[in-house]
């Protein structure tokens, strides 16, 4: 088996290019880049918030689709369709514990000592 | 391999020729799930950070807004998205079983790598000499181990490329060296796109607040 | 920045010291000889027939699937009977210590267990249940089976596999090191914080099982991977999605959860334990820590990872009842898409494990709600079974009894656990026996699948069937056992009985207590019955068919038993959804190839063994904080996976010939038989 298999012609190392590396980090630090721009321009909150998420969200599609090389041809489509199922669950993770802790936070009495820093300590 | 049953019709019911599947892919995709399970435990990292992102944790201490350096980071996302690049164009190299070209590019992203985890690692630490280390506050707690986790897996793949420098020059492109380089560029592309994730919601979303 | 410790400490041994041996405590000292003895004797009984040898080069430094599932399967075997153990003391403790004039023995005031030592035991219960002996059997099970019914060769990383093994039994390893050097966790199988931190639980203990969970999960992510990529990448020709059998879907499914749970309860145990070691305030009370955030990502973790266990499970009543009924399953569409939505709404549940945490009604809501849910798909897969029997030719065998009693014990856990979703009701009895009832309902499920698997595959894998008469035996007794225990405890649990009791308060509660002791001893009866059982059947060992029920009807069934080594001497083509049956019907199921060709298998190594070996010593040197010897171990497995990286070992090839030799004479090519040595091709650099 060994003899006549060349991984070298293998697609996925074929299928990598030059010009599609070199657009993925232009495109990528562009949009941080923009991002950054945008925090220094005193935007409200929210305003920020979304400009920033939807060029990171960018960055991070054209990192998929160029520096990873996502695609649905025939080597890549598996690896497409983990991500795909896996997307989902990022969301669930982050955004449930967020509402469920915000949830309780609001219903939670504020205690002086919370925001005391004078307990005891454990260091040597 | 075709038999044929009483009644005469021919049945495939052997095929000799399918022991010849592609190992290099199954490699990529196993570490592409393995990727995805990494994915996760950054995912968890930045859900305990959102929980403990709040005057509450910080006890009295600082919160994201002090302690994160925003023109650092971006400088940082620079570099490492440079790295990556380098990495890249050296697998470019690989199509014509280039292994000059192949080292080159593992030796710049290796040094960019470096660059990186050097101005991380000044910045957490005058964070720690100020007495803002990471058992300040729960606060910090998360902030230093999320930064860290991210550290930890640069530093593995700069120990990953230095073994790969020695492998392409000893072994040569066989099979397995082949797929290691392919595995090690997926790696070094995920640790960049999870430092775009705490680029922005740290340094970006988090300094905002 | 590292944690001060109470009491001694030397750079050369840590915490550890004479002290931490329990050679005062008669309950340790006895276990101990048990365990000595047995471990004598096995080792011995080796040394004196000379199997050493074998026992390495063909078992530990094994990449077979099979010989890796077996391994699997043993472990989990052994680390259920320890953890059936540590529930009859439990049982036998609040049996005794019932009541203010309750005797007390053995240096307790109630009962013979003093409450420090009783809450070890109950943790030690949960943890080698869960991880120990229910992972490793469904891993091993899946292992075993999902190459043979997909027509693969092997895993995809063999290696890989075997890491996976050896990680899942250096976790083990370390629960059994801290039976008889320094203590195991007080804080339950989940991990009671802030009660796990450093202030409240100084010893050791919560180390111990922080890194035999750590190590363990590890080994669980690897064999997730492995078992995904494998279905993904290495079907046999013909063998379409909609093609395989239920049974590997249910492992594709409960790998994903697999794959995508474990790095959460990685992340949750790494802060408790750099909480310990460097003095973080993640989970500490004080300096903004918040102990909920643990409670909800070991839940993130702990509710999906139920169904880790329980979809294999299904799938294994999936292959079961229609063997035994003789029929096809009915609906497999359904079944599929049930598998699927039982694992996502799986994902989206685990606050009901913390109703009371006070998140507030519309998330309790949403958390019930979601809850309710997963009783559809169950519901679809409960009917796809009775339809699936509905008019079949029902044979009444062991793994079929097993597969109908798991159905009860699925009605009665689903009722109680629908109950249970409802936050109202979950106020009232949170945290009681009534809950420990419901869940153990559910993990006798998962029992009795995995017996089920284990008996009905038993053929498959060693040439000859488990002893009926015996099995039913078993059966019989183990199921009564199981309801007179656990029925009384839903009882107890409405009388308002908390679990993790130490002391029962009530003596009128002892009449209830002592139905289910006598379950207890109901379990020493169906032990006594699976001794025999393997007895007669290893004695025996009457040959068994390929197709050992005779109504086989996927793909494992269609080679040699016992299975060959190689699997199948050439690949099938499927033409197919039940590859067998369809065979069948096309009168074609004995045909044998006419002619072989070579096949390219992996070499054996010893690496994976080397790596669970230092995993061990590495979790035991975190533990009692010998940092010397954590940094050598740690190096010590980076340089041997490097080391491993530059072997150009490419596998070795079995010539037409001798695949030919075994197809005639199949007890050479069994995973018992000892192989001849065959010279390893090296890996050549490609132009």
């Amino acid at each position: 088996m060994s003899s006549h298999y060349n991984p070298l012609q293998h697609p996925e190392v074929q299928q990598g290019t030059t010009g599609r590396y070199i657009a993925a980090f232009l495109a990528s630090a562009a949009l941080m880049g923009g991002a950054y721009y945008a925090s220094t321009q005193k935007l409200p909150l929210m305003e920020f918030a979304a400009t920033a998420a939807a060029l990171s969200l960018a960055a991070l599609v054209s990192q998929l689709a160029l520096f990873f090389g996502l695609n649905i041809s025939q080597a890549q489509i598996w690896k497409g369709v983990a991500l795909f199922l896996a997307i989902p669950l990022f969301i669930i993770t982050i955004g449930m514990t967020v509402w469920a802790f915000s949830s309780l936070y609001s219903r939670t009495m504020p205690m002086d000592g919370m925001l005391m820093s004078g307990q005891p300590t454990l260091l040597q | 391999m075709a038999t044929s049953n009483p009644t005469g019709a021919a049945l495939a019911l052997w095929n000799p020729g399918a022991d010849e599947h592609d190992p290099i892919s199954a490699r990529t995709y196993g570490f592409w799930l393995y990727l995805i399970g990494d994915a996760l435990l950054f995912c968890s990292l930045f859900a305990s950070y959102a929980v403990l992102d709040n005057p509450v944790n910080a006890a009295g201490g600082p919160l994201t807004a002090q302690v994160i350096n925003t023109p650092h980071g971006l400088w940082q996302t620079f570099i490492i998205l440079a790295s990556v690049l380098a990495y890249s164009l050296g697998t470019v190299s690989l199509k014509n079983g280039n292994a000059a070209g192949v080292q080159l590019g593992i030796l710049a992203a290796l040094l960019l790598g470096g660059a990186f985890l050097y101005i991380s690692g000044t910045d957490l630490w005058a964070l720690a000499a100020q007495g803002n280390g990471p058992t300040r506050s729960a606060f910090l707690s998360v902030f230093f181990t999320l930064l860290l986790t991210h550290g930890l897996h640069m530093l593995f793949g700069i120990l990953w490329m230095l073994v790969m420098l020695v492998q392409v020059g000893v072994l040569g492109f066989t099979k397995d060296v082949v797929g290691r380089l392919l595995n090690l560029r997926l790696f070094w592309q995920f640790q960049a796109t999870m430092w775009v994730c705490v680029y922005f919601y740290v340094y970006l979303l988090g300094g905002a607040r | 920045m590292q944690v001060a410790v109470d009491g001694p400490w030397s750079p050369l041994l840590g915490r550890l010291s004479l002290a931490a041996i329990p050679y005062d405590n008669p309950i340790l000292v006895s276990t101990f000889a048990v365990v000595a003895l047995l471990g004598i004797v096995i080792i011995g009984a080796a040394l004196y027939f000379g199997k050493l040898g074998y026992i390495w080069r063909e078992w530990l430094t094994t990449v077979d699937h099979k010989k890796i599932g077996v391994m699997y399967i043993i472990l989990g075997l052994v680390m259920l009977f320890r953890g059936f153990m540590d529930g009859a003391m439990m049982r036998t403790q609040q049996l005794l210590a019932d009541g203010p004039n309750s005797p007390g023995y053995l240096g307790a005031q109630h009962g013979y267990l003093p409450p420090y030592h009783f809450d070890q035991i109950y943790t030690a219960h949960g943890t080698l249940m869960l991880f120990f002996a229910a992972t490793p059997l469904v891993a091993g099970l899946g292992n075993l089976i999902v190459p043979l019914q997909i027509g693969a060769r092997d895993m995809a990383f063999p290696y890989l596999n075997a890491t996976s093994l050896w990680l899942t039994v250096s976790g083990a390893a370390l629960c059994m090191i801290s039976l008889f050097v320094g203590e195991f966790s007080n804080a339950t199988w989940v991990g009671l914080m802030p009660f796990s931190e450093m202030p409240t639980n100084p010893g050791v203990g919560v180390d111990y099982w922080m890194w035999a969970f750590q190590l363990s999960s590890i080994g669980t992510t690897f064999n997730a991977i492995n078992m995904i990529a494998t279905i993904v990448k290495m079907r046999a020709p013909g063998m379409r999605w909609f093609r395989m059998p239920v049974y590997c879907w249910s492992s594709l499914t409960t790998n994903i959860i697999g794959l995508s749970i474990f790095p959460v309860v990685t992340v949750a145990l790494t802060m408790l334990g750099i909480d310990r070691y460097f003095g973080t305030h993640f989970f500490t009370a004080g300096y903004g820590g918040n102990f909920m955030l643990y409670v909800n990502l070991f839940w993130i973790w702990g509710h999906p990872e139920v169904y880790f266990l329980m979809l294999p499970a299904f799938g294994l009543f999936s292959e079961i009842v229609p063997t035994f009924s003789n029929k096809a399953l009915f609906g497999y569409p359904t079944m599929v898409a049930a598998s699927f939505s039982i694992g996502g709404i799986g994902w989206v549940v685990w606050a009901h494990h913390f109703f009371t945490m006070g998140m507030g009604p519309e998330l309790n809501g949403y958390f019930s709600a979601a809850t309710m849910l997963v009783g559809i798909p169950t519901g679809v897969k409960a009917f796809n079974w009775l339809f699936t029997m509905y008019r079949g030719r029902i044979t009444y065998a062991t793994p079929m009894l097993w597969a109908l009693i798991g159905l009860v014990l699925l009605l009665i856990g689903g009722l109680t656990g629908m109950m249970l979703s409802a936050s109202v009701f979950d106020y009232t009895v949170h945290n009681s026996l009534f809950v420990v009832a419901h869940f153990h309902c559910m993990v006798l499920v998962i029992g009795a699948a995995l017996f089920a698997g284990v008996t009905y595959w038993w053929p498959k894998v060693f040439g000859f069937k488990l002893d009926e008469r015996n099995g039913q035996m078993y059966f019989w007794t183990f199921v009564l056992a199981s309801l007179l225990v656990f029925v009384p405890l839903f009882y107890l649990g409405f009388a308002g009985v908390t679990r993790r009791l130490d002391y029962i308060y009530n003596p009128a509660l002892k009449p209830l207590l002592w139905v289910s002791e006598g379950g207890i001893g109901m379990y020493f009866v169906s032990l006594f019955y699976f001794g025999k059982m393997l007895y007669v059947s290893l004695r025996d060992q009457i040959p068994a068919q390929a197709d050992a029920w005779g109504t086989g009807r996927t793909l494992e069934w269609l080679t040699h038993t016992p299975v060959p080594f190689y699997n199948f001497a050439v690949t099938p083509q499927i033409n197919a959804r039940d590859e067998l049956a369809w065979r069948k019907a096309k009168g074609v199921e004995g045909v044998q190839p006419t002619h072989y060709v070579p096949i390219h298998l992996p070499s054996n190594t010893a690496v994976p063994v080397i790596i669970g070996a230092l995993a061990t010593v590495f979790g035991f040197a975190m533990t009692w904080r010998i940092w010397w010897l954590s940094i050598a171990s740690l190096l010590a497995i980076i340089i041997v996976v490097i080391i491993r990286s530059f072997d150009k070992n490419e596998g070795y090839v079995l010539s037409a010939e001798d695949i030919a030799k075994m197809e005639n004479q199949v007890a050479l090519a069994s995973i018992i038989a000892e192989q001849p040595k065959r010279p390893a091709l090296a890996q050549v650099e490609a132009h």
